[in-house]
Order: C-alpha cells, then sequence, then structure tokens
C-alpha cells in the first residue's frame, strides 16, 4: 500500500471539509531518481558530516591560513577572552578555531541572506503562478545542477523547489547551532561546517534564480539578451526619478507593470541600484526589446546617488542596502518605502492603508517612509509618489551637492589633520585635494570619485565636519554626467547543449579556461581594474563571465572606439566569449556550469554524488573565481561554495579582512599527488590550483595568477602549452619577470610554447639539469610527472578500479 | 635624528599584543643584529614618485633578501639586489612553516621588515604572523602596524622618507 502513496494533497469522499497532506515520505529521493532512470548516489541531502572526508582531503592540500581581524572573542560572558598567540579562552576554544567559527559565521550568513531571498521568492511566486508552475531555464534537461547534485532532487516545479528550500533552511539551522558556545572545538571541522554552508549557499541561490527565470520571463540561456543602460549619466533628472535598492525584485516587478500599464515609460526614470537593478532589466526580456529599467551602479554609488538628490522617491528591498538610506534621504526630503521584513527602519507598516491617504502623508513629510508590504499597493504608492515629490522637491529648490565657490570654501576650512585618510578603507589621499581646492584646482577630487568606494567614514572623521563626499561628488559633475555605459542583461544558465560543444575543450585545456569575476564593489583601485582584466583575458580566448555588481561595474568603461566589453565580446558559451549570467543568486549558474560538465559533457551521475562531481571538477576544470571588490557575507559563502567544489577564488586585498584563506604549499611534494583511477596508483600533479581561497594585492599580480590556476592534470598537450604560454606572457607583461615555476608544469616538449620551445629546452637544460635530445629536440629526463591523457586523476581512492 | 614613535593610534584592527612603537636607528640595529633578515616590499612603492623604491634598492643593497609581493618586483629587476616574486598571503602562510626553504632554499627567516604595503592588507599578514608565529616582525610603514613587532607610528610622508634613510644608515 505504501508504495502507492506519493507526496501531495488529496482530500477523501466520504469526508467532507478533510483534505490530507503528505509531505516527505521516506526514500521517496531515490524512488524517484529510479523511477526516471536515474542512479542517486551516496550522499542525497547531505548532512553536516556526509561530505566531511571530502573536505579534509582539500583541507589537507589547501590549509587554513588565519588573520585575525581581533584577538578577542566576545562570544560570551565568560570573556571577554584575549585568544592572541593562539591561548585559549574560557570555553577552551584557541584562536585557531575561532576564527574558524568567525568564517562559518560569515559564511552561514551569507547563505542565509541568499536562502532567504530565495524562500521569499518562491513563496511570492507560488502565490502568483501556483506550486505546478514549470520550471523553465531554457533548452537544458539538467534544470537546477547544484540541487541535484546536492539533494538528488531533480525539480520539475516551484512546489518541487520548497522541498530543496526545506533541506536548505535544516541545513543551515544545524550550522547555526554549532556556533554556540561549548559545541564545536577543532578548527578543521569548522572548516568543513564552512564548506558546507557555502555547498548550501549555492542551491539557495540556485532555487531563487531558477524560479524568478521560469516565472518572470526572464532571458533563458540566451546569448542574445539585450543590453541595458547603465551609469549615474544615464539618467533624466528633470523626469521624477524613482530608486529602487536591494537584491530582491519581487516587488520592484509589480512597480515595472505599473508604469507600463499607465504608459509612463517616457514620462518618469525607473533607476536601480545593486542587484535589484540587474534583475530588473532582466524582467520580461526573454523575447528581447528595451529593458525599461536603468541601472545606476553598485554599492559604491548608493552613497553618492542618493546625496546627489535626483532621487525623487527610494525604495529598498533586502541585502547591501546601507543602514542609513532613511538618515541620508531625510535630509533631502526623498521619502523612502521599505518592501520586506528583513529591512523595515523602524517606519509604520501601511501595507493596508490607502494609496491617497499614504501619498498625502509622505508627500507632506508627516512620515520619512512607510513600510509596504503589498506590492500592488507599493507599484501605487511609489510610482504616484514619484510623480507628486519630483514638482514638490523642484518647488521646494533643494541642492545637494556644494558649487564651486562652496568647494573651494569647504577646502580652506581643511586643516590638514589627516584624520580622513587614516580613516578611508583606503587612504585615498583627501588631503592634497582640499589643498588643490583651495586654489580652485578640484582634478584631485575627480581622481578621487572613481577610487572611492562612498561609504562616508571621511565625513565622520572630519573635525570641521567638512562633508567630503559630497565635495568629491560635487567636483565630478562632469564625469557623472558621462558616465554611461551598457551591461548586457544576465542570461541566467549555461545550456546543456552549449556545455556539449565546449566542455571537451575545458577539460582538455584548448580553451584555456573559465574567469569568472563575480561579487561586490570594495575595488581597491577603481573600477577601470575589472575592464583590464576581463579584457586581457578575453582577448587570450579565456571564457569570462561575470555576476552581480560586477557585471555592472564592467560596463561602466569603454574603449578606444567606444564600446563596453559587452558590445565588443560575444555572449555564448564559446572561447574569448563574455557572459552575463546575471544578479548575485545567478552566481549558482557558475558552479552549476562546472556540474553541468561533470554530469553532460563527461556523464558523471549528478544526483546526490556531490563528491564525485566535485572530484571531477577539481581535476578537469580549469576554472577560477575572482571578487575583487568582495566585501560581503555572501561573499564568502558563493566563495566557499566554489572551493568544496575544487573551484580556486581570488579575492582583492580587502578579501584579507576575512580572515582566512586556503592555501596550499606547492613545495611539499606529497601534497600534490592524486590516484589514477585506472589502476589506484599514485600519480603526481601540478600545483594547481595553488590555493583555494586567497588574495591579490594589485590586478597585475592576478593576472598571472588567473593563466596559472587554470592548469590543471587533465590538460592534454595543445592545452597546457596554451594554459603555459599564457602564464608566461602575462608575468612578463604584469610583472616583467618570467615565473620561477614554469618548467614544473612541463610534462614532454610539447606541452612548450611552440615559438619559444628551443629556448626553452636550453633553459631546461642548463638551470633545471634536464636531458634533452637537441637532434630530436625531445626532452629525455627531468619532468616529475608524465604526460598521459588518458590518466583519470583522481582524490577518491573509492572511485578507483577495483576498489568499489 | 627623527622620532617615529609618537603617533600610534590604531585605525584597523584590535589586540591586546600591540607594536612597540620603534625609532629608525634601533630598527635599523636590530636587523643589523637578525640572522637571516627578509625585505617584504609591497607595490605601494610603485605609488607616486618611486622615491620608496629608490630606498628598498639602498636597503636591499645592504645584503637583505627581498620578498617582492603585488607586482612591486616590476621596479626590482635587473637591480642586482636578490629580489624575488611572492604573494603576501602565500608568504605569510610559509613563513611560519619550519619546513619551508624560504626564497632561495637557504632555510627559513626569523626578523621580516616590511615596506610599501596597503595598510589594512598588511595588518592582516601580521595579525597572522603575530598570533601563530614567534617571527620578529618590523614594520617601516608610515603608518602604525600594530600587528608587528616594532612598528613606525603614523608618520607624514616626508617624515617617513627622512626616517628610512635614518634606518639605511644604520644597517
Amino acid at each position: 500500500m505504501s508504495n502507492d502513496i506519493s507526496a501531495g494533497q488529496f482530500s477523501i469522499d466520504e469526508l467532507e471539509n478533510v483534505q490530507i497532506t503528505i509531505g516527505k515520505i521516506v526514500g521517496a529521493i531515490e524512488k524517484t531518481a529510479e523511477k526516471e532512470g536515474l542512479e542517486a548516489g551516496p550522499t542525497p541531502k547531505p548532512g553536516i558530516s556526509d561530505l566531511r572526508d571530502w573536505d579534509y582531503k582539500l583541507l589537507s592540500r589547501y590549509q587554513p591560513v588565519y588573520t585575525p581581524a581581533c584577538d578577542q572573542c566576545c562570544y560570551c560572558t565568560f570573556g571577554k577572552c584575549d585568544l592572541g598567540s593562539n591561548k585559549e579562552g574560557a570555553c577552551g576554544i584557541n584562536m585557531e578555531a575561532h576564527q574558524a567559527r568567525e568564517f562559518l559565521l560569515r559564511v552561514i550568513t551569507g547563505a542565509a541572506a541568499h536562502a532567504g531571498h530565495g524562500r521569499h521568492m518562491l513563496h511570492h511566486l507560488i502565490d502568483l503562478h501556483g506550486r505546478d508552475h514549470l520550471i523553465n531555464v531554457g533548452p537544458s534537461n539538467l534544470l537546477a545542477p547544484n540541487t541535484q547534485a546536492v539533494t538528488g532532487i531533480a525539480p520539475e516545479t516551484l512546489g518541487d523547489l520548497e522541498e530543496v528550500m526545506d533541506y536548505v533552511e535544516e541545513q543551515l539551522t544545524q550550522l547555526l547551532a554549532t556556533i554556540h558556545v561549548g559545541q564545536e572545538g577543532a578548527a578543521i571541522d569548522f572548516e568543513s561546517k564552512a564548506m558546507h554552508g557555502g555547498m548550501l549557499d549555492h542551491v539557495g541561490m540556485e532555487v531563487s534564480d531558477i524560479a524568478q527565470i521560469s516565472c518572470m520571463g526572464m532571458p533563458k540561456s540566451d546569448p542574445e539578451a539585450p543590453l541595458a543602460e547603465i551609469g549615474m549619466g544615464c539618467i533624466d533628472s528633470t523626469k521624477p526619478v524613482l530608486l529602487v535598492i536591494g537584491h530582491n525584485v519581487a516587488g520592484v516587478t509589480n512597480i515595472m507593470d505599473y508604469i507600463q500599464d499607465h504608459n509612463l515609460e517616457d514620462k518618469m526614470e525607473l533607476a536601480g541600484l545593486c542587484c535589484t537593478a540587474i534583475d530588473m532589466t532582466r524582467y520580461q526580456m526573454e523575447h528581447g526589446g528595451k529593458p525599461q529599467a536603468k541601472i545606476i551602479g553598485s554599492l559604491a554609488k548608493e552613497l553618492k546617488m542618493i546625496r546627489s538628490g535626483v532621487p525623487d522617491v527610494i525604495v529598498v528591498d533586502e541585502q547591501c542596502v546601507r543602514a542609513d538610506v532613511l538618515d541620508e534621504a531625510k535630509k533631502l526630503s526623498i521619502p523612502v518605502i521599505t518592501t520586506n521584513d528583513k529591512i523595515m527602519y523602524g517606519l509604520p507598516n501601511r501595507s493596508k492603508d490607502n494609496a491617497t491617504v499614504i501619498i498625502e502623508e509622505l508627500s507632506t513629510f508627516k512620515e520619512p517612509g512607510a513600510l509596504i508590504l503589498d506590492f500592488d499597493l507599493l507599484a501605487n504608492v511609489s510610482v504616484e509618489l514619484a510623480i507628486k515629490m519630483s514638482k514638490i522637491r523642484d518647488e521646494m529648490g533643494i541642492t545637494a551637492l556644494p558649487t564651486e565657490e562652496e568647494l573651494q570654501e569647504l577646502s580652506a576650512k581643511c586643516v590638514q589633520c589627516g584624520a580622513c585618510e587614516m580613516d578611508c578603507p583606503d587612504n585615498l589621499p583627501i588631503m592634497a585635494a582640499m589643498k588643490a581646492g583651495e586654489g580652485k584646482d578640484f582634478s584631485n577630487f575627480e581622481y578621487l570619485h572613481d577610487k572611492c568606494i562612498a561609504c562616508g567614514r571621511c565625513d565622520q572623521a572630519c573635525p570641521k565636519e567638512i562633508p567630503i563626499l559630497n565635495m568629491i561628488e560635487g567636483a565630478s559633475q562632469k564625469l557623472i554626467r558621462e558616465e554611461r555605459g551598457f551591461m548586457r542583461a544576465g542570461r541566467g544558465q549555461i545550456s546543456d547543449p552549449e556545455i556539449r560543444e565546449e566542455g571537451v575543450n575545458l577539460v582538455l585545456g584548448t580553451t584555456p579556461g573559465i574567469v569568472a569575476m563575480v561579487g561586490c564593489s570594495n575595488y581597491p583601485d577603481g573600477t577601470k581594474d575589472l575592464y583590464t582584466v576581463a579584457d586581457e583575458m578575453l582577448k587570450r580566448n579565456y571564457i569570462v563571465l561575470m555576476s552581480g555588481c560586477s557585471a555592472m561595474d564592467l560596463g561602466m568603461y569603454k574603449n578606444e572606439n567606444g564600446e563596453t566589453l559587452y558590445e565588443k565580446y560575444p555572449a555564448k558559451f564559446l572561447a574569448g566569449n563574455l557572459i552575463n549570467v546575471g544578479s548575485c543568486v545567478s552566481n549558482a549558474h557558475i558552479t552549476g556550469t562546472a556540474i553541468k560538465v561533470a554530469a553532460i559533457f563527461a556523464q558523471r551521475k549528478i544526483s546526490g554524488n556531490y563528491e564525485e562531481i566535485a572530484d571531477y571538477i577539481t581535476n578537469r576544470v580549469g576554472a577560477v573565481g575572482v571578487a575583487w571588490g568582495a566585501y560581503s557575507q555572501k561573499a564568502s559563502s558563493i566563495a566557499t561554495g566554489c572551493n568544496r567544489l575544487g573551484i580556486p577564488v581570488v579575492v582583492g586585498p580587502h578579501g584579507s579582512k576575512y580572515r582566512r584563506a586556503l592555501i596550499g604549499k606547492p613545495y611539499q611534494e606529497e601534497d600534490w599527488k592524486v590516484y589514477d583511477a585506472r589502476n589506484g596508483s599514485e600519480m603526481p600533479i601540478p600545483s594547481s590550483p595553488e590555493f583555494l581561497l586567497t588574495t591579490a594585492e594589485t590586478i597585475e599580480e592576478l593576472l598571472p595568477m588567473l593563466a596559472k590556476n587554470c592548469i590543471r592534470p587533465s590538460d592534454n598537450n595543445m592545452g597546457r602549452m596554451i594554459k603555459l604560454t599564457h602564464y608566461m606572457e602575462l608575468s612578463k607583461k604584469y610583472l616583467g619577470h618570467m615565473p620561477e615555476d614554469w618548467y614544473k608544469f612541463v610534462r614532454t616538449e610539447t606541452d612548450l610554447p611552440l615559438a619559444k620551445r628551443e629556448e626553452l629546452l636550453k633553459i631546461l637544460e642548463k638551470d633545471h639539469g634536464w636531458e634533452i635530445d637537441w637532434k630530436r629536440k625531445k626532452i629525455l629526463s627531468g619532468p616529475t610527472m608524465k604526460s598521459d591523457v588518458s590518466a583519470q586523476p583522481t582524490n577518491v581512492k573509492r572511485l578507483c578500479k577495483g576498489e568499489c | 635624528m627623527v622620532d617615529t614613535t609618537k603617533n600610534t593610534q590604531i585605525y584597523t584592527t584590535w589586540g591586546r599584543k600591540t607594536a612597540k612603537p620603534v625609532n629608525p636607528n634601533v630598527a635599523g640595529k636590530m636587523i643589523v643584529k637578525a640572522k637571516r633578515p627578509l625585505l617584504v616590499i609591497g607595490s605601494e612603492i610603485l605609488n607616486s614618485d618611486h622615491s620608496l623604491v629608490e630606498k628598498t634598492i639602498a636597503i636591499a643593497k645592504k645584503g637583505i633578501p627581498v620578498a617582492a609581493t603585488g607586482h612591486s618586483i616590476t621596479a626590482l629587476v635587473d637591480k642586482d639586489i636578490d629580489a624575488k616574486y611572492i604573494n603576501v598571503h602565500s608568504l605569510g602562510h610559509f613563513l611560519g612553516d619550519e619546513k619551508w626553504s624560504g626564497l632561495d632554499g637557504q632555510g627559513s627567516y626569523d626578523t621580516i621588515l616590511f615596506l610599501g604595503h596597503k595598510k589594512y592588507y598588511l595588518d592582516q599578514v601580521l595579525s597572522g604572523l603575530k598570533n601563530f608565529t614567534d617571527l620578529k616582525t618590523i614594520a617601516i610603514e608610515r603608518h602604525f602596524m600594530q600587528n608587528a613587532t616594532l612598528s613606525f607610528g603614523n608618520l607624514k610622508p616626508e617624515v617617513h622618507l627622512e626616517a628610512l634613510d635614518e634606518f639605511i644608515e644604520n644597517l
């Protein structure tokens, strides 16, 4: 009898008003998999300890490097405890374990932000479309690679995603419990838990994005996704301006519909900051067209945009929204509407009130803003209020930024104490700008404009209360007017057919690698760095994937022909192509791509088979993530989710403040061995990737690191030659020298760049003592590794022949 | 004589054990006494007028090997000094490993000198060294680096250059 029961709701005729709901059935995943011809792997819905062995393998090669941001632990009232020099605190935890715990906390905070977003989005879309609404992400059979590899569930409908979220939330609760005093004591197990949290994050993100792609008419693996306008300069401030900030586009789509239904597209500006902006440009764009909304940019533009005084109304949803939006907006008579219970700013809940009354009260400043959780009401109020406020604020003559005269006066007030520079996260040269400003030379402020991330700490530090950020922005108005570019709207997943076409090149290395530039805007040296890195790697035929704030900022720069990189490079999943997968939650499609290479190209079982998939990616898929401006907890969870799959991530120098890296020791030969799955024998591999998470100081350092860390054991000779060429050339170009370790990646003479083969053979003979047959130009002895394209490198003994 | 010990205001991380402020002559003598010193250089030496490049070369010419982090190596190639590129985060990891034979294969280091780094970045690297190694670290930066063993205080650029000259004289 129990064999016939399935999950779902049903009624019994004889029992009036009785509905029976059957939730989960023990063994249901395995049974469904069997029915669909899928074989469930060993770890469907893994618990905290189920993938621990895999984590330990990774962590033995890539050891945690702890760099505490604070030497104390303040978690409980036994303390504060000084853990300096790895001492133990009152509860017995030492510095090492506490730092691992701190990192875990960051990872699960980030994962919870995405999962909370995903659950909210799922509720919202199920309310609108029902549980049976089909998932449709484009021409793919593998709809949810992260979800399927982790949970074993192959979701087909929105309703199927609820069970996935149940799993993610339950696991996040279990992980959060381990942060409590008196729980875990071993750093390595906190690390394994962090890996678990990172993996869950990619499932949560995937749910969020495939749900919205399926229901909101977003591009579906579309290489021709439209270009959207980006930049503060693309906003016509003579029109009413409605600014939205955050990551969750659910309520904003109602605003967009309202604008369209009332033919207001040309009469007002709808502008967005952060990932909500990206998702606005995806909304209803699956058949092409011109995105209605405009993108201002990343978090670094948030305070700048508000202080410009241009917005007439601000709507916020969740994540990456400054805590002082309401205070800043109040100063410039801009009403604020909060729309999500994660951010409410102490505002009254007006969700059940009349739109006309709310508009009247906000436009007469009886209240500085409102919480509105009903999205139809939100649309009505925010749009009509923006139109009304535009006129009112014009009449009030609100001027936000200083004039030239005021700039000079303010510059003269500076006493050159240096407090601003010391407090500036990047120690930017503010004093020099003030000195020059006194003589009416404001060019130094323009220099600061792009480098400044608009955190506003300089304002807080100044003993003379000089509004430094306003001065930077006031002096940079000409630059800001010219800030216009294009970003390709996020296309979502890489489709199954694309993987079939390109997978072989990635695994053999003839496409030299994937560089995924993701995340936030805490760049140490301005946004142009992103452009430089992407352009250099694209010219070298790497596939460059973009997401989130990096995807936006990339569109801000133009080449000498006036083109952005999105206009210059095509957007297919092929070598030398530039793809924007979408917003923050679209990061799941980057790991999803690697999983698809294993599942589709290599035909590995995927359902609940995470370890084998991760092992395949670790040894064969040359991909490196770059989170150059990573600042958030979410960035750490995204990176850690990549790490568990063996995908290395480089963060910018500010990323050192995550206080934990995972770095290998190339000089420790025993760490760089794997099994050959054909017979279980040990085989040496190149020390690449050298790390799973590390920092680079500058893009000049970063570029050769990217090329080197795309090298994988599975490269064929052509692939290794291509990768080695890029590594050498980029080292020469950006570091001015040949890399010291290039020879360690050479297995045979055909791995050497063709044009320099003879020259390099001479160096191998002279400097490294390798034996060369000069007649045949062949290496006779020297390399520590053999070139064998049939080898099956694996870190997992059970996957070797004869072990199972 | 430059007094580099006055302003030790801390702007970044916090800990009970903080650097002792040091004057250039004392820092110089510490390096002279070290058995195996290493100078770790960051990319900030490339900024402005390259005066920090000159100071770096002058220190290295006194026979101190250089770990060139970031892309600082670009200013140090072909300068007849012993300079090698390494990532500073990796270097921080390896320095704590007794099995690491150093940049030149000659063994581990005992005193590490830092110049030309982003303040917040170096502060993290030094935090790792302070908490997990016994190495002596000396910051001759413009900013007070509280996670070093010894550090100059917060200095104006021109005073910093003067202090470096005095430091070099004492090597």
